[in-house]
């Protein structure tokens, strides 16, 4: 790990300012800890740049140093004033004393890339972009955490902490449904299938041991997949990308042996009335899980927890996923062989 | 105008719950006039028919051949065990009157064949007891009918019903003998968790998928066509000992290249603070459809509240009268009922290949 032990900018501001102010009315603190802030990289769009930028006030322990941008749209408020503007080239052949680790949110063929860079250099990556891959990436040099921002969400942390604390017993039945507007810019069925495979595993923690898909011959962009778990467990999960253009509609149900627990945007909903028929407006859950990933990366690398993330995990899903889209194109259960 | 003739109907067995008669008497167009069932029934079957009969001060006669004769019936209500719902419903149907029948409509599907042929053969009327009129399957159907989300391409629903079934799984010991089946949905009257009742054991899916099942039928209008099912004990001791289930996931391709799913369980009095989370997912070409079925339904919470009422209070809830009503003006106008013995029967098949499916792990093809 090459945890600076530089104060930023902004914590040099505030100590400073602590300290004007002791001279006046506060006693002399006895220790001032210096606190270690790990410096970050962030390769990604200058739209999703805006994102992590609202982020950094709400991170401890680590700051934005450095932006390379994928783009050359108006990069003046992407990160906020204070993080350095480079290339990706750039990042990686004169800022590497700028930062100590690299978040990349960024496609697929560019993040491999990028990644693989940055690990060459011993720097830790939080990647973004899971394509394959990173089912064969070897042994990495340096810390690499692939994002499943989806397990962050609060209402899906909820459910697993109801899990994991035995309020619900034994998990016997998953039921997701994933509804979103359709997009000129189809997404890969693949890559949407990610998520909701991981949360399916990582809830039973376990891998199928059968798949069962079914295609809608009336909308390609339709997908339902069925999975059978050990002990009897299942899942059963819809995806459709064909609703008219506005809202997604997420909805999870844990039915396990002593309780379930519901997170469903349905019981989200409010009302607003502005002519005719009312419209339901969703309660946003805000980006929290992107400050919940982005907190475990920092903390990982600073020694203060162990990752709950691995590649194991994205490897995982990546498998099932081929097996929804064998059965799928096949119309044959696919079942696990081998061992686990 | 002439007036609408009064409708008499024979109750051929009460031994789940009652549900089914009161409604029959609730309704100004049908009249009670007796109680009836075999003879050779054991003690427990009488003493609650004999017990429903003195409610509504009718007669009790332990012969159905005679009660057929003698009481110039239109029609029957028939809810005795679930192994005999078609036999009655078929003798019935062969004297020439009308049926409304409890679910399920049988634990053989030989046996709904069987009384689809009788409905047929005596041209009579035939309603299987459903939930298709709720006010949030109105509100479905209306929404999927008007077009407002398209063409129908997927429809899922889910049905938890969150009543306990008796001890816990995992609570027997050793040397205790497995829970016979008949014994405990007889004890289980009083709590109402009886759904089951009858010799033969059944799961979840044959108790209570006709509701689910039914509400995919009305808004679809379409038989299923091939399933993949999986099914587990899950919840109740009950159920394991029987080796029947209590939660179960179902993938259905339904005609007209509709797709959809059912899960259903029995998932105990803990998992949910109300009968259950019951709810319709539809998609269509133009856009999607969510109802939750409770609704309407208003919230109800004080001191010392008993922990296992509900806290939330269905209200507008017309679909016993209304099943009623659509089954007068079936026998009236001649149309078919709401869920008659063709599509209970299809529905019932539905049942028994998700069973199947369940069983072998691969997809089975309903035959409809």
């Amino acid at each position: 790990m090459e945890a600076n032990d530089a104060l930023s900018f902004e914590m040099v501001q505030q100590i400073g300012l602590a300290l004007d102010m002791e001279h006046e009315t506060f006693a002399a603190p006895k220790n001032i800890d210096i606190i270690i802030m790990i410096r970050l990289a962030l390769i990604s769009s200058s739209e999703t740049a805006k994102i992590y930028a609202g982020l950094s006030t709400r991170l401890h322990r680590a700051t934005w140093t450095v932006f390379a941008p994928l783009d050359s749209s108006d990069l003046s408020q992407a990160l906020g004033s204070s993080a350095k503007i480079t290339s990706p080239k750039d990042l990686f052949s004169k800022e590497t004393d700028t930062f100590d680790a690299v978040v990349i949110d960024a496609d697929s063929p560019a993040a491999e890339s990028l990644a693989n860079t940055a690990l060459n250099l011993g720097k830790p990556v939080l990647i973004g972009a899971i394509g394959k891959w990173i089912v064969t990436i070897g042994e990495a040099k340096a810390l690499l955490i692939p994002a499943h921002p989806w397990r962050f969400i609060p209402s899906i942390q909820a459910v697993r902490r109801s899990i994991d604390d035995g309020r619900l017993g034994s998990p016997g039945l998953l039921r997701i449904h994933r509804w979103h507007p359709s997009c000129p810019v189809k997404i890969p069925i693949s890559e949407r299938l990610i998520p909701d495979v991981d949360l399916a595993c990582w809830l039973f923690d376990d891998t199928p041991d059968s798949v069962w898909s079914l295609k809608s011959a009336a909308n390609e962009d339709y997908l339902q997949f069925h999975l059978g778990f050990a002990n009897g467990g299942m899942a059963i999960i819809d995806l459709s990308a064909s609703l008219p253009s506005g809202g997604d509609y997420y909805s999870l149900t844990m039915i396990g042996g002593t309780g379930a627990a519901y997170a469903d945007d349905h019981h989200n909903m409010n009302l607003l009335y502005s002519g005719g028929q009312p419209n339901a407006i969703r309660t946003n859950q805000g980006r929290i899980e992107l400050v919940q990933q982005l907190q475990e990366f920092v903390d990982v690398i600073d020694g203060k927890q162990e990752q709950s993330v691995y590649l194991a995990d994205t490897r995982r899903a990546l498998q099932v996923v081929e097996q929804i889209l064998e059965s799928a194109n096949s119309s044959e259960v696919v079942k696990r062989e081998g061992p686990k | 105008m002439g007036e609408l003739k009064i409708l008499r109907c024979g109750v051929f067995s009460v031994v789940k719950h009652d549900y089914l008669p009161r409604a029959v008497a609730a309704h100004s167009r049908f009249e009670l006039v007796v109680v009836a069932d075999d003879a050779d029934q054991p003690d427990w079957v009488h003493e609650r028919n004999q017990l429903f009969a003195d409610e509504f001060n009718v007669p009790y006669v332990k012969d159905v051949s005679k009660a057929i004769a003698e009481y110039d019936l239109d029609l029957v209500a028939v809810s005795p065990q679930a192994e005999r719902h078609c036999d009655l419903a078929v003798r019935a149907a062969d004297a020439g009157l009308h049926v409304i029948a409890d679910k399920p409509m049988s634990t053989r599907l030989s046996e709904c064949d069987r009384l689809v042929d009788a409905v047929r053969r005596n041209n009579i009327k035939f309603l299987l007891w459903n939930r298709n009129y709720l006010p949030s399957v109105i509100q479905a159907k209306e929404a999927i009918d008007s077009g407002a989300i398209g063409r129908l391409q997927a429809i899922h629903v889910d049905f938890y019903f969150s009543k306990d079934a008796g001890p816990p799984k995992g609570t027997r010991q050793t040397s205790d003998p497995p829970i016979d089946w008949l014994k405990r949905q007889i004890d289980a009257h009083t709590d109402g968790s009886d759904g089951g009742v009858g010799v033969d054991p059944m799961g979840e899916l044959q108790i209570e998928g006709i509701y689910p099942l039914g509400y995919i039928h009305l808004l679809t209008g379409e038989n299923v066509h091939r399933v993949f099912a999986r099914t587990t004990s899950h919840f109740h001791q009950a159920n394991v000992d029987n080796n029947v289930d209590d939660l179960a996931s179902v993938s259905l391709e339904i005609g007209k290249d509709i797709v959809g799913s059912l899960c259903i369980g029995r998932i105990g009095a803990a998992s949910h603070p109300d009968i259950g989370e019951i709810k319709i997912h539809a998609i269509g070409s133009k856009g999607g459809l969510v109802i939750t079925e409770a609704r309407p339904e208003v919230s109800i919470y004080y001191r010392d509240q008993p922990p296992l009422e509900f806290k939330h209070e269905r209200i507008a809830n017309e679909n016993d009268f209304l099943l009623m009503d659509n089954f007068a003006r079936s026998i009236d106008t001649g149309i078919e009922p709401i869920l008659n013995a063709q599509s209970g029967r299809d529905i019932a098949a539905t049942v028994f290949a998700s069973l199947e499916s369940s069983k072998i792990g691969a997809p089975v093809e309903v035959i409809c």
